[in-house]
């Protein structure tokens, strides 16, 4: 089948497609977008989190042929080259990506929960994103990058 | 904190890409006309097959390949122990060791058309009986004759450990647990393999690119310069990637009966059955004491199991063997043969369970003696390597302690178990020693300045996420004067000068040294040119007049004197100026280890006994911290980690089959976002130059070691139950 979806702003069409496959996998393997990753492929990990319309999911879990005409936004499509998205720079600043591989998901996981609750508290943050798991940062460093991601899309300056 | 590079919390260099998904991991390598593979795996756990169908998953739609040991893949040989992950190589049979084991290979054209065909491969069995569990392996434990992956003794004999134990006025004695559990790295493991003509390169999620590359060469019979290994970044291994394993072999087989690259990426379940674990072990610990504490004697028995096609012994009894001094000892490791995949090394081998065992002791002997478990531990300090008699490298242990207690606020600890209450929850504190023995590997590196001021690192290491990339540049930009942005660095990859293995805590000292050395020489190389080339305004001085910073040479007597690296091998036309390190550990008068004390509180609900770890510090020693902000980072990950241990991460197995009863992260829990209180870590940050040039030890490891006894003994402490076995669930308490 075809598939045609907004993908980061962009208008794409995914021909051939296979009714089983996932948006993941249409993304990683059609699209040339791997910034998702896949580490689990049954929606336990939080590493293939994207936006669809203003949802975030496991884009393991969503079968191809349930985007058409939907827009869907990945972790390459939030900030731009010149400016990174506010997430993105607290996560860098922060120290909150080692080995990176759960880092897309969970940038996208924290887009939507600052925009959903602009000043969240530990405990909110800590529920928010258990979904998405982390082997190696321990989690300290990412609930800093929330609070500080949060701060600057609220226009305060930060320390 | 120099101002160069060492020691500043630097941001990770590789951030950036990580953060906008512009990383590139081994699965997201795309060759043309490659092609994708799956694994059939055996649901039987012993037996043999009778017989495996694959006409249908050959007919099926995209598929261009079906193996198995029915096209009996010739291997030249078995690969060099212990870094290959087992002793049979995979297809060499018809016979079943473990449930999940590799049966088929199948390649199509797309990952599904591949994933589907597998499904399509019967497979009939003869099944065996299945030794299921370590429990029922325990009867026919024995001791491992030495060789393969047995490299440490496995019995130790010091003093009259039987006569001190009869004499011991005071005398503990337990059995202590610890459970099956996987490193569970949220990258899966994979495996692209190309070919052209008899050269082999491979991309693949390796912890170790030069000594797998040697490892895979053997099994193909190849010259090792005919393979190449890359692996640019890793999504985390935990020990997982420290071994080469079946689908490596098996993806580079298929690629060559192909004639086109194959690329694999593992399942999540054959992450949890083919790519090791920890395996459980059941430990007896006896000790002997003096009344005032000094221990007399420590016995440690331990027994882990393994599977029919590696031996695998934990070397738990080190920790008996070299943590404390005590006169008397004996240890002993046994192991038991189950039917379930080859264990390996996982954060952290041998001392994470067995530090369990003997801190959790340590902490039953202080309650008998009524003796405060930080003290006890001071009064049996050693001051010298325990069974060597060899004088440490460096050891700041008693300042751990010293810090840990007073920043923690243990003197509010009451040694009465189950006193401290606040609203429904019972409160207890607790702690441990951790200790891991340095290991050391040689590593060469090259570091070029360029005639545009730039400097590039060279070196066949690897980032697994501890930060290598970014505590490398620090280390060259440290020694060559420099500022860190300067310089870029390229890992992972064997056709660069041969770096270390990133395992066992090994890639910030012996790597770091390769990197120091290269940048010395080039900066000395970049001096001599400069003091005898008559263009400069340096010519004539004596080399050791002369040192650099941002990247300018100058005078010492006179600052003002000077000129830049770019502009001198601009000059003289040297692009680039190579330096070459290579590290060689030598046989050291030292013992080499790194240390550190656990701290830690937990609140426990009476009703609902979840032990929530609320509080913990760590206070560790590992020489000069290269950068206080990825080490922070990465030593939080691993006392979370071993968090998990302690309380929630089993992998449960069938009692009659043996089988991983859900091998799926739903099911074997590791600590999410919501299970996290507050981690802090305080490093003593003094270095080792004894250890090797760079003063920088092992981090990855030490910091987690210790973590699931300092647990245990808060739970204690809050509840006056000694839990000694692993993990320390609700129905545990209840």
């Amino acid at each position: 089948m075809r598939v045609k979806f907004t993908v980061n702003g962009e208008e794409r069409t995914a021909d051939d497609v296979w009714e089983g496959e996932s948006l993941l996998y249409v993304l990683r393997e059609r699209l040339g977008l791997p910034g998702a990753k896949n580490a689990c492929e049954q929606g336990e990990c939080g590493s293939c989190t994207v936006y669809l319309d203003d949802t975030p999911v496991c884009a393991c879990l969503v079968a191809a042929g349930q985007v058409q005409d939907r827009e869907v936004r990945t972790v390459e499509g939030l900030g731009s080259e010149e400016e990174l998205d506010p997430v993105q720079q607290a996560f860098i600043e922060r120290g909150a990506v080692q080995c990176g591989f759960c880092t897309p998901g969970l940038i996208v996981a924290a887009h939507d929960l600052i925009r959903r609750n602009p000043c969240p508290k530990d405990a909110e943050i800590r529920e928010a994103l258990a979904g998405n798991l982390c082997r190696c940062t321990g989690y300290e460093k990412i609930i800093d990058a929330v609070h500080t991601a949060a701060a600057h899309s609220r226009g305060e300056a930060t320390s | 904190m120099s101002e160069q590079g060492i020691g500043a919390a630097l941001t990770r260099v590789e951030a950036r890409d990580k953060v906008t998904g512009a990383a590139r991991y081994t699965a997201d390598v795309v060759l043309p006309g490659m092609a994708y593979a799956a694994l059939v795996s055996s649901q039987v756990s012993a037996g043999r097959l009778r017989s495996l169908d694959v006409s249908a998953a050959k007919a099926a739609p995209g598929v261009l390949g079906v193996f198995s040991h029915l096209d009996r893949p010739t291997w030249h040989r078995v690969p060099a122990i212990p870094y290959f992950g087992e002793t049979r190589m995979p297809f060499s049979d018809d016979r079943i060791h473990h449930a999940g084991q590799h049966i088929a290979i199948v390649v199509a054209s797309t990952r599904q058309q591949a994933a589907h065909a597998a499904a399509l491969v019967k497979a009939e069995y003869e099944a065996g009986k299945p030794v299921p569990t370590l429990e029922k392996a325990l009867p026919s434990a024995y001791v491992a004759a030495q060789g393969n992956y047995v490299n440490f003794p496995q019995e130790t004999v010091r003093g009259t450990p039987e006569e001190a134990l009869a004499g011991s006025p005071v005398r503990v004695k337990a059995e202590y647990r610890t459970a099956l559990i996987s490193h569970a790295p949220i990258e899966p493991s994979v495996t692209t393999a190309t070919w052209e003509g008899d050269e082999l390169t491979l991309y693949d999620t390796s912890q170790a690119v030069v000594v797998h590359r040697g490892l895979v060469a053997t099994a193909f019979g190849l010259p090792e310069d005919k393979v190449r290994l890359v692996c640019p970044l890793i999504g985390g291994a935990f020990g997982a990637k420290t071994h080469v394993w079946g689908h490596t072999l098996l993806v580079a087989l298929a690629a060559r009966r192909l004639g086109r690259p194959v690329q694999v990426v593992i399942t999540r379940k054959q992450m949890f059955t083919t790519t090791g674990h920890q395996p459980p072990t059941v430990q007896r610990i006896e000790i002997g004491a003096e009344r005032d504490g000094r221990l007399r004697v420590i016995t440690h028995d331990s027994t882990n199991s393994t599977s029919f096609v590696a031996e695998r012994p934990e070397n738990t009894v080190l920790s008996s063997v070299a943590t404390y001094a005590v006169p008397n000892l004996r240890t002993r490791v046994r192991l038991a043969r189950m039917n379930f995949g080859t264990p390996t090394a996982m954060r952290t081998p041998g001392d994470g369970p067995g530090s369990f065992a003997l801190e959790c002791a340590l902490d039953e002997l202080a309650h008998e003696l009524g003796a405060d478990p930080v003290e006890l531990r001071r009064r049996n300090h050693a001051d010298v390597h325990p069974q060597s008699g060899k004088p440490w490298s460096g050891k700041n242990l008693l300042e751990c302690y010293r810090i840990g207690a007073e920043r923690f606020g243990w003197h509010r600890r009451d040694r009465r178990p189950g006193t401290r209450r606040e609203g429904n929850d019972l409160i207890g504190y607790g702690m441990a020693t951790a200790r891991r023995v340095e290991h050391h590997r040689a590593a060469e590196s090259t570091v070029d300045i360029r005639t545009d001021g730039g400097v590039v690192v060279r070196t066949a290491t690897q980032d697994i996420g501890g930060g290598t990339l970014t505590t490398m540049i620090q280390v060259a930009a440290d020694a060559l004067g420099v500022a860190p942005d300067k310089v870029t660095i390229t890992v992972g990859d064997t056709d660069l000068p041969p770096g270390a293995p990133t395992f066992g805590s090994i890639t910030s000292g012996s790597n770091g040294s390769a990197v120091r050395l290269a940048a010395q020489d080039a900066r000395g190389a970049a001096i001599r040119l400069a003091v005898g080339d008559k263009g400069s305004p340096l010519h004539g001085l004596a080399e050791d007049a002369v040192d650099v910073r941002d990247g300018r040479l100058f005078a010492k007597a006179d600052p003002r004197r000077g000129e830049t690296y770019a502009v001198l091998l601009t000059r003289n036309r040297v692009n680039p100026l190579r330096g070459n390190g290579k590290y060689s550990p030598a046989e050291s008068q030292y013992e080499t280890s790194t240390f550190g004390a656990h701290f830690t509180e937990v609140r426990i609900d009476r009703d609902l006994p979840r032990v929530r770890v609320v509080r913990h510090l760590a206070v560790i020693d590992c020489g000069i911290v290269l950068n206080t902000k990825t080490a922070r980072n990465q030593a939080q990950g691993g006392i979370i980690g071993s968090i998990g241990v302690a309380l929630m991460e089993e992998l449960r197995q069938d009692p009659v089959s043996g089988r991983a009863l859900a091998p799926a992260l739903t099911d074997y829990h590791v600590p999410v976002n919501a299970d996290i209180g507050q981690i802090d870590v305080h490093f003593v940050n003094k270095p080792d130059h004894n250890s090797n040039p760079l003063g920088a030890k092992g981090l990855g490891e030490i910091c987690s070691i210790g973590v699931s006894a300092a647990v245990a003994n808060a739970v204690f402490n809050a509840t006056g139950r000694r839990i000694r076995d692993l993990p320390i669930t609700p129905r545990r308490l209840l």
